[in-house]
């Protein structure tokens, strides 16, 4: 177990938008969160990776309670992040971003075997290495921001939308990358909008509807398109 | 052939004043680039550096050049207990950098300078002083050049290309270009935003008051505690020139500044030439507003 998120609330302002939203991973598995607009998917991430702050609940990640521990802290303990946006430095290169992946202590030692990685994963970064972030397309940019996420070794990888303004032939690409990635034993927890094709590579999922956690499952259990058709429509 | 050597000289002069005064824009550019405070009390802080040069010089006998480095190591501190003072509360948690915490910055070191300047006549009294250092004169054809003129430029140019390089090769420099462009970001790569944007005002302050000491050595009667008011105003036109952030700019901004006011001197009187340097800032801001470097 990796990531242990225990009834967690939490809103901007007066405005409440999670209700007791909890969840888990497991190590060397993808799990992913689906749900609506609006459902409170990111930020439910945001409260895991530490931009967001809980009203009430836990945090736990390998065994520590990191619930008031800030972001920059959290990747240090092993967890990364590909943020909603991708969130790129537009004027640094490609290969500037990927550097700074691996920023924290753990992963400086290591950063030229892990860039070397990175653009074994991801060919088209290495060709685009000094081409400055900002002017790469969709898919390079979502490459780079996983690639990022990489470079710090993390045992949990969160993706926010990886599939979002992609071209569909690169959304494929990317789902058996991440899928890749979670046979090499890393722990993924991913946000998709894109359900029915997240759903094929998930091994274990949850249904958000309206902060709350309205379901969770394995693919086939959540098979049952009903419950999903629901969550996706039922809003009032 | 001797109107043609005046303008060479103009030109070579206004090289190196420009060097200088890069080195003090680039310590506004720095603070404005990354933390986005439009520091009023910048010439302020130039002034502090400068009476800090002349200080050590009456003192302790420094020249300017050791002084420069002795204030680029009080600017540490100084940039560190700014930050912590005026700016750690407004920055502290945010994810971007609002334009209302812009203006609650800039009124606030607006009321900055002022006490500054004023508690400065306090102190130093209103009266100009200067620093008695010269280290002789080298020939260069037809040009007789002063040599502390030449150590302060050659100074100059170390201190920005250090920055340059400590921004470019080095993880927290990166961190510091980083946060300029995407504070959530910069936190996710898991560096500390209050340490990032705390170093980054301390370098700002650091290479601002020995750009101050550097000063001295082109106005040698010319410390007072209104001084300020003068180069604040050179280093934001120097800043827009080379574009807010782009570090390399302060370089070519600083010396398009000090060639232009050089050279007018040669045709017009001296505050004129101010005048036209800072007329510059209009259409730049007009035509290009993201500076003249690309």
């Amino acid at each position: 177990m990796t990531l242990l998120v225990e009834g967690i609330s939490t809103g901007y302002g007066e405005t409440q938008v999670l209700y007791d939203v909890s969840l888990r991973t497991e190590d060397r598995s993808l799990t992913v969160m689906v749900g609506p607009n609006g459902a409170g998917k990111s930020t439910t991430l945001r409260t895991i990776t530490g931009l967001q702050r809980v009203w009430r609940g836990r945090v736990g990640f390998d065994g520590n309670d990191i619930t008031s521990l800030p972001a920059f802290a959290r990747v240090e303990l092993g967890m990364a992040s590909a943020p909603e946006g991708r969130r790129l430095f537009p004027l640094l290169t490609t290969e500037g971003n990927l550097r700074l992946g691996a920023y924290c202590r753990r992963a400086r030692d290591s950063a030229e075997d892990s860039l070397s990685q990175v653009y074994s994963l991801f060919p088209k970064l290495k060709e685009r290495r000094s081409i400055k972030a900002g002017r790469l397309s969709g898919g390079e940019q979502q490459m780079a921001a996983i690639g990022r996420a990489l470079m710090s070794k993390p045992t949990l990888l969160i993706l926010d939308e990886p599939s979002l303004g992609i071209a569909p032939i690169l959304i494929k690409e990317i789902f058996e990358t991440v899928k890749e990635l979670e046979k090499g034993g890393l722990s993924i927890l991913m946000v998709e909008q894109n359900a029915y094709q997240a759903l094929k590579y998930a091994d274990y999922a949850y249904i958000l509807q309206m902060g709350r956690v309205l379901r969770s499952g394995t693919p086939s259990e959540l098979k049952n398109v009903e419950e999903l058709r629901k969550a996706y429509f039922s809003i009032v | 052939m001797v109107a043609l050597a005046v303008i060479l000289s103009d030109l070579l002069f206004g090289m190196m004043l420009g060097c200088v005064f890069a080195v003090v824009a680039h310590g506004l550019n720095l603070i404005w680039g990354v933390v986005k405070v439009v520091n009023i009390a910048h010439g302020e802080f130039i002034m502090l550096g400068a009476y800090g040069a002349y200080f050590l010089n009456v003192f302790g006998g420094f020249n300017p050049l050791l002084s420069a480095v002795v204030d680029g190591a009080l600017g540490i501190f100084v940039g560190y207990a700014f930050y912590f003072s005026f700016l750690h509360r407004e920055l502290r948690g945010k994810e971007r950098i609002t334009l209302r915490s812009e203006m609650v910055t800039l009124v606030s070191t607006f009321g900055l300078s002022l006490f500054m300047s004023n508690l400065a006549v306090v102190a130093f009294t209103g009266d100009f002083v200067g620093i008695n250092w010269s280290p002789g004169t080298v020939a260069l054809g037809f040009l007789e050049l002063p040599l502390g003129a030449l150590y302060v430029t050659i100074l100059a140019v170390l201190i920005i290309s250090t920055s340059v390089v400590f921004l470019d090769r080095t993880y927290i420099g990166n961190a510091i270009k980083a946060y300029s462009q995407d504070i959530t970001a910069t936190q996710l790569v898991g560096a500390n935003p209050t340490k990032v944007a705390s170093l980054a005002t301390a370098l700002g302050f650091s290479i601002t008051m020995a750009g101050g000491a550097l000063l001295t050595v082109w106005i040698p009667t010319g410390i007072n505690p209104y001084m300020g008011a003068l180069y604040a105003p050179i280093s934001f036109v120097i800043v827009v020139l080379g574009g807010p952030g782009k570090m390399l700019g302060s370089l070519l901004g600083g010396l398009t500044l000090g060639v232009v006011i050089d050279v007018l001197q040669a045709f017009v009187p001296v505050s004129l030439a101010y005048a036209v340097a800072f007329l510059l800032l209009i259409p730049v801001l007009l035509f290009r507003p993201e500076g003249i470097v690309k």
